[in-house]
Protein backbone atom coordinates (compact mmCIF):
# COMPACT_ATOMS: atom_id res chain seq x y z
CA UNK A 1 0.00 0.00 0.00
CA UNK A 2 1.68 3.17 -0.90
CA UNK A 3 1.67 5.66 1.93
CA UNK A 4 -0.36 8.74 1.23
CA UNK A 5 1.24 12.23 1.65
CA UNK A 6 -0.74 14.57 3.97
CA UNK A 7 0.59 17.51 5.75
CA UNK A 8 0.12 18.33 9.56
CA UNK A 9 -3.23 20.40 8.26
CA UNK A 10 -4.81 17.75 6.63
CA UNK A 11 -3.81 15.02 9.22
CA UNK A 12 -5.40 17.37 11.57
CA UNK A 13 -8.84 17.42 9.67
CA UNK A 14 -8.98 14.09 9.17
CA UNK A 15 -9.02 13.38 12.68
CA UNK A 16 -11.27 15.91 13.29
CA UNK A 17 -13.54 14.34 10.70
CA UNK A 18 -13.06 11.07 12.15
CA UNK A 19 -13.88 11.96 15.76
CA UNK A 20 -16.86 14.41 13.80
CA UNK A 21 -18.26 10.92 12.32
CA UNK A 22 -17.90 8.74 15.52
CA UNK A 23 -20.06 12.04 17.21
CA UNK A 24 -22.28 11.39 14.50
CA UNK A 25 -22.64 7.67 14.66
CA UNK A 26 -23.56 8.10 18.45
CA UNK A 27 -26.01 11.10 17.78
CA UNK A 28 -28.04 8.66 14.80
CA UNK A 29 -27.89 5.55 17.46
CA UNK A 30 -29.40 8.00 19.97
CA UNK A 31 -31.94 9.01 17.95
CA UNK A 32 -32.89 6.21 16.11
CA UNK A 33 -32.89 4.79 19.99
CA UNK A 34 -35.23 7.75 20.40
CA UNK A 35 -37.50 6.24 17.57
CA UNK A 36 -37.47 2.93 18.60
CA UNK A 37 -38.76 3.65 21.82
CA UNK A 38 -41.57 5.55 20.74
CA UNK A 39 -42.86 3.59 18.25
CA UNK A 40 -42.68 0.70 21.03
CA UNK A 41 -45.08 3.31 22.83
CA UNK A 42 -47.03 3.28 19.59
CA UNK A 43 -47.34 -0.60 19.10
CA UNK A 44 -48.62 -0.86 22.25
CA UNK A 45 -50.90 1.76 22.47
CA UNK A 46 -52.21 0.11 18.45
CA UNK A 47 -52.59 -3.87 20.92
CA UNK A 48 -54.25 -1.91 23.42
CA UNK A 49 -56.68 -0.62 20.94
CA UNK A 50 -56.75 -3.60 19.13
CA UNK A 51 -57.98 -6.13 22.51
CA UNK A 52 -60.63 -3.09 23.02
CA UNK A 53 -62.38 -3.11 19.64
CA UNK A 54 -62.20 -6.75 19.55
CA UNK A 55 -64.07 -6.94 23.24
CA UNK A 56 -66.38 -4.26 21.57
CA UNK A 57 -66.98 -6.51 18.54
CA UNK A 58 -68.27 -9.39 20.96
CA UNK A 59 -70.01 -7.23 23.29
CA UNK A 60 -71.94 -5.65 20.16
CA UNK A 61 -72.18 -9.15 18.60
CA UNK A 62 -75.15 -9.46 20.30
CA UNK A 63 -76.83 -6.96 18.29
CA UNK A 64 -78.34 -9.27 15.96
CA UNK A 65 -80.96 -10.08 18.66
CA UNK A 66 -82.63 -6.57 18.17
CA UNK A 67 -84.67 -7.61 15.05
CA UNK A 68 -85.74 -10.77 16.04
CA UNK A 69 -87.15 -8.78 19.72
CA UNK A 70 -88.85 -6.02 17.57
CA UNK A 71 -90.14 -9.38 15.72
CA UNK A 72 -91.31 -10.47 18.51
CA UNK A 73 -93.10 -7.19 20.11
CA UNK A 74 -94.48 -7.74 16.47
CA UNK A 75 -95.61 -10.50 17.15
CA UNK A 76 -97.37 -9.42 20.47
CA UNK A 77 -99.32 -6.20 18.80
CA UNK A 78 -100.73 -8.77 16.08
CA UNK A 79 -102.50 -11.02 18.82
CA UNK A 80 -103.15 -7.87 21.07
CA UNK A 81 -104.70 -7.25 18.00
CA UNK A 82 -106.58 -10.19 17.85
CA UNK A 83 -107.41 -10.24 21.19
CA UNK A 84 -109.20 -6.59 20.32
CA UNK A 85 -111.03 -8.09 17.73
CA UNK A 86 -112.17 -11.02 19.50
CA UNK A 87 -113.02 -8.94 22.67
CA UNK A 88 -114.91 -6.30 20.40
CA UNK A 89 -117.08 -9.26 18.82
CA UNK A 90 -117.57 -10.72 22.48
CA UNK A 91 -118.88 -7.26 23.81
CA UNK A 92 -121.12 -6.70 21.00
CA UNK A 93 -122.79 -9.84 21.69
CA UNK A 94 -122.75 -9.27 25.49
CA UNK A 95 -124.43 -6.36 25.17
CA UNK A 96 -126.91 -7.59 22.83
CA UNK B 1 -1.73 7.03 8.09
CA UNK B 2 -3.07 4.10 7.95
CA UNK B 3 -4.37 3.93 11.10
CA UNK B 4 -6.84 7.65 9.72
CA UNK B 5 -7.49 5.47 7.06
CA UNK B 6 -8.94 2.25 9.05
CA UNK B 7 -9.71 4.68 11.60
CA UNK B 8 -12.35 6.40 8.49
CA UNK B 9 -13.28 2.85 7.40
CA UNK B 10 -14.32 1.65 10.49
CA UNK B 11 -16.90 4.70 10.88
CA UNK B 12 -18.33 4.62 7.60
CA UNK B 13 -18.89 0.85 8.36
CA UNK B 14 -20.68 1.97 11.68
CA UNK B 15 -22.26 4.07 10.61
CA UNK B 16 -24.47 1.85 7.62
CA UNK B 17 -24.34 -0.66 9.84
CA UNK B 18 -25.99 0.96 12.76
CA UNK B 19 -28.85 2.69 10.22
CA UNK B 20 -29.36 -0.60 8.84
CA UNK B 21 -29.82 -2.75 12.64
CA UNK B 22 -31.80 -0.06 13.76
CA UNK B 23 -34.07 0.60 10.37
CA UNK B 24 -34.40 -3.31 10.38
CA UNK B 25 -35.35 -2.71 13.95
CA UNK B 26 -37.99 -0.06 13.08
CA UNK B 27 -39.05 -2.22 9.89
CA UNK B 28 -40.64 -5.33 11.87
CA UNK B 29 -41.87 -2.92 14.87
CA UNK B 30 -43.98 -1.18 12.31
CA UNK B 31 -44.60 -4.39 10.29
CA UNK B 32 -46.29 -5.49 13.84
CA UNK B 33 -48.18 -2.36 14.44
CA UNK B 34 -49.32 -2.46 10.44
CA UNK B 35 -51.05 -6.17 11.56
CA UNK B 36 -52.01 -4.89 14.55
CA UNK B 37 -53.89 -1.84 13.35
CA UNK B 38 -55.59 -4.33 10.10
CA UNK B 39 -57.37 -6.71 12.94
CA UNK B 40 -58.25 -3.30 14.84
CA UNK B 41 -60.15 -2.09 11.03
CA UNK B 42 -61.75 -5.26 10.85
CA UNK B 43 -63.24 -5.03 14.29
CA UNK B 44 -64.54 -1.62 13.77
CA UNK B 45 -65.52 -2.54 10.75
CA UNK B 46 -67.52 -5.48 12.55
CA UNK B 47 -68.67 -3.12 15.26
CA UNK B 48 -69.68 -1.06 12.37
CA UNK B 49 -71.96 -3.43 10.89
CA UNK B 50 -73.37 -4.64 14.15
CA UNK B 51 -74.65 -1.11 14.59
CA UNK B 52 -76.07 -0.54 11.85
CA UNK B 53 -78.44 -3.33 13.38
CA UNK B 54 -79.04 -0.90 16.68
CA UNK B 55 -80.82 1.88 14.86
CA UNK B 56 -83.47 0.58 12.94
CA UNK B 57 -84.58 -2.15 15.30
CA UNK B 58 -84.68 -0.02 18.27
CA UNK B 59 -86.87 2.71 15.99
CA UNK B 60 -88.83 -1.08 15.16
CA UNK B 61 -89.74 -1.88 18.67
CA UNK B 62 -90.36 1.60 19.91
CA UNK B 63 -92.67 2.10 17.29
CA UNK B 64 -94.57 -1.24 18.04
CA UNK B 65 -94.73 -1.28 21.88
CA UNK B 66 -95.75 2.60 21.67
CA UNK B 67 -99.20 1.05 19.66
CA UNK B 68 -98.77 -1.95 21.81
CA UNK B 69 -99.01 0.34 25.13
CA UNK B 70 -101.47 2.73 23.73
CA UNK B 71 -103.88 -0.43 23.00
CA UNK B 72 -103.98 -2.35 25.78
CA UNK B 73 -105.72 0.18 27.72
CA UNK B 74 -108.86 -0.48 25.28
CA UNK B 75 -108.38 -4.23 26.03
CA UNK B 76 -108.51 -3.70 29.58
CA UNK B 77 -111.42 -1.72 29.41
CA UNK B 78 -113.39 -3.71 27.10
CA UNK B 79 -112.60 -6.84 29.32
CA UNK B 80 -113.80 -5.11 32.35
CA UNK B 81 -116.59 -4.11 30.81
CA UNK B 82 -117.26 -7.71 29.45
CA UNK B 83 -116.52 -9.00 33.09
CA UNK B 84 -118.99 -6.07 34.55
CA UNK B 85 -121.89 -7.17 32.13
CA UNK B 86 -121.96 -11.03 32.24
CA UNK B 87 -121.42 -10.64 35.91
CA UNK B 88 -124.99 -11.94 37.62
CA UNK B 89 -126.21 -10.27 40.25
CA UNK B 90 -124.87 -10.41 43.98
CA UNK B 91 -127.88 -11.89 45.32
CA UNK B 92 -126.73 -14.74 42.67
CA UNK B 93 -123.59 -15.34 43.54
CA UNK B 94 -123.20 -15.09 47.64
CA UNK B 95 -119.17 -16.71 47.32
CA UNK B 96 -118.03 -13.90 44.95
CA UNK B 97 -119.47 -11.09 47.48
CA UNK B 98 -117.95 -12.55 50.56
CA UNK B 99 -114.45 -12.78 48.15
CA UNK B 100 -114.96 -9.50 46.85
CA UNK B 101 -112.67 -7.46 49.39
CA UNK B 102 -114.71 -4.12 50.83
CA UNK B 103 -112.94 -2.05 49.07
CA UNK B 104 -113.65 -3.43 45.70
CA UNK B 105 -116.99 -4.22 46.41
CA UNK B 106 -119.88 -2.12 44.83
CA UNK B 107 -123.31 -1.40 46.59
CA UNK B 108 -125.86 -3.60 45.58
CA UNK B 109 -123.96 -4.91 42.41
CA UNK B 110 -120.88 -7.06 42.99
CA UNK B 111 -119.36 -8.26 39.62
CA UNK B 112 -116.67 -10.69 39.36
CA UNK B 113 -113.53 -8.71 40.19
CA UNK B 114 -110.08 -9.63 38.40
CA UNK B 115 -107.28 -10.05 41.02
CA UNK B 116 -104.99 -7.53 39.09
CA UNK B 117 -107.62 -4.73 40.44
CA UNK B 118 -108.81 -2.34 37.71
CA UNK B 119 -107.54 -0.90 35.01
CA UNK B 120 -107.75 2.49 36.37
CA UNK B 121 -106.41 1.03 39.89
CA UNK B 122 -103.12 -0.22 37.93
CA UNK B 123 -103.02 3.10 35.98
CA UNK B 124 -103.08 5.39 39.03
CA UNK B 125 -99.92 2.95 40.37
CA UNK B 126 -98.30 3.28 37.51
CA UNK B 127 -97.93 6.73 37.97
CA UNK B 128 -97.06 6.08 42.08
CA UNK B 129 -100.20 7.51 43.09
CA UNK B 130 -101.89 5.49 45.87
CA UNK B 131 -105.75 5.65 46.70
CA UNK B 132 -106.51 5.74 50.28
CA UNK B 133 -109.26 3.87 51.95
Amino acid sequence: MRDLAVTSTEHTLWVSVIIVGFVVVLAVAALLSLLIYLVKIIDRRVVEVRDTLKAAAANTADTVLIPQVAEGVEAVLAEGLQHHLFLGRVLGKVKA
Amino acid sequence: MTSLVVLTVVDIVLLIAGLAFYLYWAGSLLNRIAANLEDSFESAAAILGHARLIGPGVGHINRTGGVVAGALPLLYGMAEEIVTDISPPAAAQPHVREAASESTAQPGYEPTQPASGHRRSRLLELVGFAMEG
